[in-house]
């Protein structure tokens, strides 16, 4: 239905996209993922018909959106972001022109009218002027006028992006049920929302697709290097050194971090930390459990932590090399700036952690010696 | 593709001209315009011992549309362009050229509306006049008042298509309308090789022959080709946008 095929984009000498290929079938939800700034207006963009892709070809059922622009276009509904409407002009007229610009005739484009007005809940204002609706009703009128000549292909740009929550909930309310007939792709860098809405999630970053499947099954690939969290109390100040060492001795852990509890807890002995287990690893709570009870240890809470969706899409931006390329290409004032702003920020947080965590490492080595 | 690129600039030119309409914008351009119109005729024509001519009203019209026409076109597209309503425009079945012959349609429809309340000043003179004024130097005035109209809405519209700043889009098209205005004038400090030129793009003299009456096929051949121009221009700067 929608084709992707190695599409790049650059603006200037920025590249945005860069060689971003995928397909959704009839019938598909898919979820675009990605921080600010990885392309996914772009490449909504291109394939939208709004912009030309440097490289590479966009499809909508078959059509090709730069040699078949205006077959293409008719197949598709598209929701920018922020939905951006006439405001001078009332809801049922403005959507009667974009009926007009679909050629509808007039008896089509009534009852397309009546039929999107009624689905999107825009009843009550249908003779509203559009300035004086609230943002959540605007982004409805963007959405009924995407609906509006029945497109087989939608396409919606963070369509729930400065909405208040019960307005989120509606839209994505109102997003399922179109979902049942037709093949959307969803833009947003809020995750619960993929995870929600969508069949398939699609990450991008720094111009470039990282991830493409289910978010069932990006999460389930991403619980082989599973996390624990465990709280433990201290008996004695050189306690943390021995329960650091204990935690890296255990088999298939491969990283061991000292986190920083709540401070009460902290003022009264309890310590938390977070193991990461090696990737195929079996289920290591027993053994966690069975170690701090042998080392005399009371622990308060042992918890394996679900893999998210937030998780797979943080590593996953995290470890781009392409997010770090982007960001080199920044100019160099901006780069400075936030560098200044992220190291201020990153000393601030981290210093009680540091302190413990030295603390630790200087203990275990005396222990050693 | 015919019937479509008419049919949807004829959509976009009915919400263009709608628009003009709903805005306060629109009425205050409107009142300004018959106001200075109403000035001149008043001072040309129904002064004492004046000739039963609208000849005056008409000679100055290249100067009275000057801040009228970039007034008209300045957020055609530059608005579109920074509100972001150009987007889901462009994702819809619409042509670049569809687009702006739309544009350019809804802006000379509302221009045309500007210039019907002034027919009464016509019907005044043919009231208060003995003799009667002759019918053709004024329909000739009109042609004119279309044409020169034309010319300088398309160069507004060119202006609006480059920015997204409505004001400096009225400041571009109004220096460049200027320019137009000034050319003849211009002629004589320039050196040989450019009078020619300028003389030949000076839009004075041809407004001047209108006025009189005159409907040289060579002064309509002058303002249809640069409105043509400006809008074929209008086509490729919006093409670029989508492949920029």
């Amino acid at each position: 239905m929608i084709e992707v095929n190695d599409v790049h984009k650059s603006f200037g000498k920025v590249p945005a996209v860069r060689g971003v290929t995928f397909a959704l079938e009839p019938g598909q939800v898919a979820g675009l993922l990605g921080p600010n700034g990885a392309g996914k207006t772009t490449t909504i963009r291109m394939i939208a018909g709004f912009l030309s892709p440097d490289q590479g070809s966009v499809r909508i059922q078959g059509y090709d959106t730069l040699d078949q622009p205006l077959h293409a276009r008719r197949r598709l509904g598209y929701l920018p972001e922020a939905a951006p409407l006439y405001t001078d002009m009332r809801v049922e007229e403005y959507l009667h022109y974009r009926g007009k610009l679909f050629q509808m005739d007039r008896r089509t484009r009534m009852a397309a009218v009546s039929r999107v007005v009624d689905r999107c809940w825009l009843t009550d204002v249908r003779k509203r002027r559009i300035s004086k609706l609230s943002k959540g009703f605007k982004q409805r009128v963007g959405l009924a006028s995407a609906l509006l000549h029945n497109p087989p292909a939608l396409i919606l740009d963070e369509p729930t992006n400065g909405l208040d929550p019960s307005q989120m909930r509606e839209t994505r309310r109102l997003i399922r049920e179109l979902s049942v007939d037709r093949t959307m792709l969803i833009s947003t860098h809020i995750l619960s929302e993929v995870e929600r809405l969508c069949d398939r999630a699609l990450i991008v970053a720094g111009g470039v697709l990282l991830a493409d499947g289910s978010p069932s099954g990006l999460v389930a690939s991403a619980q082989a290097s599973a996390m624990y969290i465990i709280q433990v109390h201290r008996t004695k100040p050189g306690d943390d050194a021995r329960v650091y060492k204990m935690w890296q001795s255990l088999p298939f852990v491969v990283d061991v971090q000292p986190d920083q509890p709540d401070r009460s807890s902290l003022l009264t002995g309890w310590s938390l930390w977070m193991l990461t287990a090696r990737p195929g690893a079996p289920d290591l709570r027993e053994s966690i459990a069975n170690a701090a009870y042998q080392a005399g240890l009371l622990v308060r809470e042992l918890k394996r932590e679900s893999a998210t969706l937030e998780r797979v899409f943080l590593s996953l931006i995290e470890g781009s090399e392409s997010t770090r390329d982007l960001a080199a290409r920044e100019t160099q004032a901006q780069h400075e700036e936030a560098e200044k702003r992220a190291d201020a920020n990153e000393a601030s947080l981290r210093t009680s952690r540091d302190l413990v965590t030295r603390d630790l490492v200087s203990n275990a080595e005396e222990g050693n010696r | 593709m015919r019937a479509p690129l008419l049919s949807t600039a004829g959509t976009i030119a009915a919400r263009e001209l709608g628009s003009y309409f709903r805005s306060p914008a629109g009425w205050i351009i409107l009142a300004l315009y018959l106001f200075l119109t109403g000035i001149i005729f008043a001072l040309s024509t129904l002064s004492p011992g004046s000739i039963a001519s609208l000849r005056d009203v008409f000679a100055v019209s290249g100067w009275l549309l000057l801040p009228i026409a970039p007034a008209i076109t300045m957020r055609l597209i530059a608005d579109e362009l920074k509100s972001g309503t150009i987007e889901p425009l462009l994702a819809a079945p619409v042509s670049s050229a569809a687009l702006v012959l739309g544009k350019f349609a809804g802006a000379f429809g509302f221009m045309a509306a500007l210039f019907v309340p002034t027919v009464a000043h016509a019907a005044i003179l043919f009231n208060i006049s003995d003799p009667k004024p002759d019918f053709g130097p004024i329909l000739a005035g009109y042609l004119c008042l279309m044409l020169v109209g034309s010319m300088y809405l398309s160069i507004g519209l060119l202006a609006s298509c480059v920015t997204n700043n409505s004001t400096l889009a009225f400041m571009t098209s109004f220096f460049a309308i200027l320019a137009f205005l000034f050319a003849g004038a211009g002629a004589q400090f320039v050196p040989e090789a450019l009078t020619s030129p300028l003389l030949s793009l000076a839009i004075g003299p041809r407004i001047g022959d209108f006025s009189r009456g005159v409907i040289d096929t060579s002064h309509i051949a002058f303002f249809v080709s640069l409105s043509a121009l400006c809008l074929l221009l209008c086509v490729c700067v919006m093409e670029w946008r989508r492949w920029r």
